[in-house]
């Protein structure tokens, strides 16, 4: 099985690697980094638990080859808190609003919330509803994932 | 008894406390199953029937055990003789002789990593004779039907109950109305699909890793599927992604796993992909429903008969159980006397239904919010008003048995119906255009654990205060992402005078966790809640009795604030719970403070006649519904929805939301999105691309509201939250397309092309029945 | 997944080099969404992908009032969404890239993928072909440009041949007076992938349509040109029931698939509602 070299950035941190040509992403960054606060929920591209930023765009890791994202800079749920656990304000607002309850889809969430917010600090209900579109959650009924990225985005964009 | 004689601190009992678990949900710091590697683990991988219904002649599996990497193959001759299933003893852990529906496990590879067990898995060859197959349940109960397991008729289970004078008061009925509803497999979609890490420990033992809801019955199915005695396995409950009834004791994943561990002797990881998952997971039971009611003039319901027939799919989980609930449930909800129903559970060639949220109750409930809508009108009255009429009240006792300590159903009815507008909306038929609107609403009960066969309804807390001062909880009881843990360490520090991050659960461990059902019927907060202030106030009284003999001082005189325990109005003068766990421990004849606790539900196993008070407390929940029908495309759209749960004492609100919110998602998606379609048994959109879970925007802003009827046999007044709103969407939306286009829809789930169909039988013949 | 060889061309000359190389097997890669998804099921088993990644310029899209648009085949739907020449001048052409798939597809998936996948349950073909795009394909012996329309030879069958790579997407400038829509049509809201797309555009001639083009596509084994509808609509008047009758014949037009999701009938139906409320939307007609 022929391998290839990649040089990536996770999380501020450089590998250099050798993997598969099969290895999925979310493999690679769970099984070979060890990041395992990103999922694999389906097959179909669908439940968006394996959601990262690969260059500052929200992407599902799982159907994306590792060697895809040579070169590139990749931030998981686990890069997502400063370097002393400091949490980021979507993840102090998921856990007071009720944005999880079995947390299996929470980084997947928080992580296309974070892109998203990048881009549109101020959103309507709508626009976070339709933001989340690739992004599955089976407990909430979404009323606190919703309200979670409302808080969230109050909070950054008031300090 | 109760534990309600202590007023709850505002600090905590009541309050919107985040999940205990919350920060290691956010910073995927949480392990789950498929998040754990052991040393020496291998990777299994599951060969499935493609036939719904064959004899297996023959497999060959020589090619699959040269594949480099691979460590092992099994298939149905390797495994035990004897059958396993939580109720009924009618499956073997690979299949043998005998496939019965598409998608059961034929065979299996463990090997180094899963690519290479799916690389040998294409290699094994099963020649099959294919049987002739059956799928709809009420063909498989008609003679000279292909029979799927020897000796059965293809029926699994069967039930008759008779109260009253049924006939007698048809004939006084002022309105009859009858019916016939089908509704689907719904899969539980939970998002974390079902794995297991199996290992033997070296000296005979097994160890599981798997998130179940049920440690101990997790362990007891085991038991049977591997014929070992129960202290030859240890089962640990790992961080849960769901479960929804998906993972309660049914799967078959977890059997598997243990018989390869076994087989292989090294521990092996057996985690289902999503396609694999809707094919092994047991989805709700499908059922058709004929109901017929009679009321008097004055909204009375004088009368409910019903006959149901479910289907079970080719192996019994606890659609037994399921079943059972159908045909009973929802009679306890109103004064009814006279009641009869026949329900019958059929096998068929296709995948294994059971437990859901809701145990069954929805599969009633939508029958029967729907025939009561329609009475309504027959009668000319308000079906709120029908509803409350009929509503049972707190301190009466059910038809079948059920002793209300509380009700709250009226208040939840009469705040779903003007939350919702209900008096500028019902029967205005308002349209825009193409788009017309209409209001409905829906009711239910459910219990808060539920007395079963074995005579215990229990539960077991060990509260363990470390030498800090530090509390591990201990319990069997399985959070499952709804929060139980938090719950419990909410009780348990408010009953100690600690802050909440004082405590820690410790994960359910068959072999350390007293003994524990786990978290099935809406049970855990009500009765392990219990448990959990009684050993909370054991723990407590041996803390008080150190600092009493320490100060020399009465206990009584004693109070615990902020994890310091002093004199009453002497703040200064006592000592840290720190300090006086460690004098419990370093004195002469010492010991840790381990303090156990146990609280078994004053309920009762039914009698023959399924009669009884089979609940700690009863929960009550209405909800109203507004929708939009396009009647050009016949799409439905939800405008509102406002669910109102009669939970008791709401522990904690945020998580009674939470509850509320999910279980409402899952009856609009029943009633809406959902269905596994099957073509010649196949299933044919087990993926989520094709079987719709809803989205963030398929979903209005979801409302929910609480009503607190306090219940004397709950923990501080708390019944069960987690499930009785699942039950009401799907009636409350069948009547509010009713009322906005006055077509009546029976099958769920109402697609659109069913709606549009309608709307042009109605536009040529000018009826309102679909 | 079964194994592959990765191949990693630095120019499209290299990529189309490779393909004939490595023949029936091999296949192309772009953003992945899709064949991955296929190859995870092993549903398609590859033993080389040509990774398009590393070419440069694959991704540009340019606009210019007189040429028109042209699209990269490796532009993802997020940045046609974004891109503002599209949004300015091509305002729905925006708008539907903006609702295909989800968002994190949006940010993979590319046109070119896209287009070459052949998937009928999808968006930007029927938009594009009452765009009147044109695709340019390049292979060993040179490039060509197809009118998207002829792109389309069967279900999941386009007209690439072996060793060819559509390289660019071209739409026509806009006349001044363009109008457009198009309506993703979703069975309920829950679901992922459009039961039925339409896209219409004309010039509105001072309450007169002129150059009518009505496309329709995720119902149809390969997304169509309403012709008879076009010529009905051509010249005509815009009322509610020109534009009524407009959808009653554009439905007439279509062989809609049928399965679980729907039924022939159904789609039917659905196409001459959506044809009228797209073309409504287009002309700015208020009507259901």
């Amino acid at each position: 099985m022929e391998k290839h070299s990649i040089d990536v950035i996770v999380n501020g941190d450089d590998y250099t690697l050798e993997v598969p040509a099969r290895r999925l992403l979310a493999d690679f960054l769970r099984d070979d980094l060890g990041l395992t606060g990103t999922k694999r929920g389906c097959e179909t591209g669908i439940c968006g638990a394996c959601t990262v930023s690969v260059d500052g765009k929200a992407v599902k890791s799982c159907i994306m080859l590792a060697i895809q994202a040579r070169d590139k800079q990749v931030l998981t749920i686990e890069g997502l808190s400063d370097r002393d656990g400091k949490l980021h304000p979507l993840q102090q607002s998921f856990i007071e609003r009720g944005g999880l309850q079995c947390g299996f889809c929470t980084p997947g969430f928080i992580m296309t919330a974070y892109v998203f917010l990048a881009q549109v600090p101020s959103p309507r209900e709508e626009d976070i509803r339709a933001a989340l579109t690739g992004n599955l959650c089976r407990c909430t009924g979404y009323v606190g994932i919703v309200e979670s990225i409302l808080a969230a985005a109050e909070k950054m964009s008031g300090s | 008894m109760t534990e309600n004689g202590k007023t709850p601190s505002p600090s905590l009992i009541g309050a919107s406390v985040p999940q205990v678990t919350a920060r290691a949900k956010v910073t995927g710091a949480a392990q789950y199953v498929a998040d754990m590697k052991m040393a020496g683990m291998l990777h299994a991988k599951i060969l499935r029937s493609p036939y719904p219904h064959a004899r297996i002649v023959g497999i060959d599996t020589s090619r699959a055990r040269v594949v480099k990497g691979v460590r092992l193959v099994v298939t149905g001759e390797d495994v035990p003789e004897r059958r396993w299933g939580v109720i009924k003893k009618d499956q073997h852990i690979l299949a043998r002789d005998k496939v019965r529906f598409v998608g059961q496990e034929v065979a299996a590879v463990v090997a180094i990593d899963e690519n290479t067990a799916i690389d040998a898995l294409e290699l094994i060859h099963v020649e099959y004779e294919q049987l002739p197959a059956v799928f709809d349940p009420a063909s498989a109960l008609e003679p000279g039907a292909p029979e799927i397991h020897d000796g059965t008729g293809n029926l699994a289970w069967e039930v008759r109950i008779d109260r009253g004078d049924v006939e007698a008061g048809f004939k006084r009925a002022a309105a009859v109305y009858e019916a016939t509803y089908d509704m689907p497999y719904q899969y539980p979609g939970y998002m974390e699909p079902m794995g297991t890490i199996a290992a033997p420990d070296g000296s005979g033992r097994l160890t599981i890793w798997a998130p179940v809801q049920s440690i101990f019955s997790a362990r007891a199915r085991l038991c049977d599927a591997l014929d070992l005695s129960p202290s030859k396995i240890r089962v640990i409950q790992t961080v849960t992604g769901g479960g929804f009834g998906g993972k309660v004791t049914e799967d078959s994943n977890t059997v598997i796993a243990g018989f390869l561990a076994l087989k292989a002797r090294r521990p092996v990881r057996l985690i289902n992909n999503r396609l694999e998952d809707f094919l092994s997971a047991h989805s709700s039971v499908p059922a058709r429903v004929w109901l017929k009611m009679g009321l008097a003039k004055d909204g009375e319901i004088l009368a409910k008969e019903s006959s149901i027939i479910a289907d079970n799919g080719a192996y019994t989980g606890l659609a037994t159980s399921v079943t059972y609930v159908t045909a009973m449930r929802t009679d306890s909800m109103h004064r009814l006397q006279n009641v009869r129903t026949h329900a019958r559970l059929a096998y068929t060639n296709k995948i294994p239904s059971g437990a859901f949220r809701g145990m069954g109750l929805q599969q009633m409930a939508f029958p029967l919010n729907s025939h009561i809508a329609m009475l309504a009108e027959m009668i000319g009255m308000d079906p709120v008003d029908v509803h409350l009429r009929n509503a049972i009240r707190t301190g009466e006792t059910s038809v079948h048995g059920w002793h209300m300590g509380s009700v709250g159903l009226s208040e939840c009815l009469i705040r779903a119906r003007d939350g919702i507008g209900w008096k500028d909306k019902y029967q205005r038929r308002q349209s825009q255009g193409a788009r017309r609107r209409g209001v409905g609403i829906g009711a239910a009960i459910h219990v808060s654990g539920n007395r079963a066969r074995d005579d215990w309804e229990g539960a077991s807390v060990i509260v363990r205060v470390n030498e800090d001062g530090r509390i591990v909880l201990i319990t069997g009881e399985s959070d499952i992402g709804q929060g139980s843990q938090t719950v419990l360490s909410q009780i348990c520090a408010h009953e100690l005078g600690i802050p909440i991050d004082h405590v820690t659960v410790a994960a359910p461990d068959t072999d350390s966790a007293p003994f524990s059902i786990g978290s099935i019927s809406s049970r855990v907060t009500t009765v392990a809640g219990n448990a959990a202030i009684r050993a909370s106030r054991l723990a407590r009284e041996k803390l008080l009795a150190v600092v009493s003999q320490k100060l020399e001082v009465a206990s009584a005189d004693l109070v615990i604030e902020d994890g310091f325990i002093h004199v009453v109005g002497a703040r200064d003068h006592g000592m840290s719970i720190a300090d006086a766990a460690r004098h419990h421990i370093f004195r002469s004849g010492g010991e840790g403070i381990y303090a156990h606790a146990t609280f078994d539900a004053p309920s009762v196993v039914p009698d023959k006649n399924f009669y009884g008070n089979v609940s700690t407390a009863y929960s009550f929940a209405a909800t109203a519904v507004e929708v939009e029908v396009d009647t050009q495309t016949g799409q439905v759209r939800i405008v509102d929805s406002l669910a109102v749960d009669d939970c008791g004492k709401a522990l904690n609100p945020l998580a009674v939301h939470g509850q509320t919110n999910g279980a409402t998602a899952q009856g609009i998606a029943w009633a809406l999105y959902e269905k596994l379609e099957f073509q010649d048994g196949q299933l044919i959109n087990g993926n989520f691309a094709d079987y719709t879970l809803p989205t963030a925007d398929s979903l209005p802003h979801l409302r929910s509201g609480i009503v607190e009827s306090n219940d004397p046999n709950g923990p501080y007044g708390a019944k069960g939250a987690s499930e009785t709103a699942v039950a009401p969407p799907a009636g409350a939306i069948a009547n509010a397309i009713y009322d906005a286009i006055g077509i009546r829809f029976n099958t769920l789930p109402i697609k659109p092309e069913d709606v549009l169909k309608a709307l042009q039988n109605q536009g040529a013949s000018g009826k309102s029945n679909a | 997944m079964r194994d592959f060889a990765f191949l990693e061309p630095t120019s499209v000359d290299d990529a189309c080099r490779m393909l004939a190389t490595e023949g029936d097997e091999a296949r192309l890669y772009a953003g992945g969404t899709a064949l991955l998804l296929a190859m995870r099921q092993r549903l398609s088993i590859p033993s080389a992908v040509v990774y398009l990644g590393n070419v440069p310029g694959l991704d540009l899209i340019e606009f210019d009032e007189t040429r028109g648009l042209r699209i990269g085949a490796l532009a993802r739907h997020a940045d046609i969404a974004a891109h503002p020449a599209i949004r300015a001048r091509y305002p729905f052409l925006a708008k539907m890239a903006e609702q295909v798939a989800n968002p994190q597809i949006r940010n993979m998936g590319t046109l070119g993928g896209n287009l070459c996948y052949g998937d009928p349950s999808t968006d930007p073909p029927t938009c594009l072909l009452s765009l009147n795009a044109t695709v340019t394909l390049r292979g060993p012996d040179g490039e060509r440009v197809l009118k998207l329309e002829d792109f389309y030879v069967d279900y999941f069958v386009t007209a690439l041949e072996q060793a060819e790579i559509l390289i660019q997407v071209h739409v026509p400038p806009p006349a001044p007076d363009l109008v457009g829509a198009y309506i993703r049509f979703l069975k309920t809201p829950a679901e992922h992938r459009p039961l039925l797309g339409v896209g219409v555009t004309a010039r509105y001639d001072q309450g007169f349509c002129r150059d009518v083009s009505i496309a329709i596509g995720a119902s149809v084994r390969i997304p169509m040109r309403a012709r008879t509808a076009e010529k009905f609509l051509e010249g005509n008047r815009v009322t509610a029931e020109t534009l009524a009758e407009c959808g009653a014949i554009a439905a007439a037009e279509i062989n809609p698939l049928s399965d679980f999701a729907g039924s022939a009938d159904y789609r039917q139906q659905i196409a001459q509602v959506i044809v009228r409320r797209a073309a409504a939307r287009a002309f700015g007609i208020d009507m259901d």
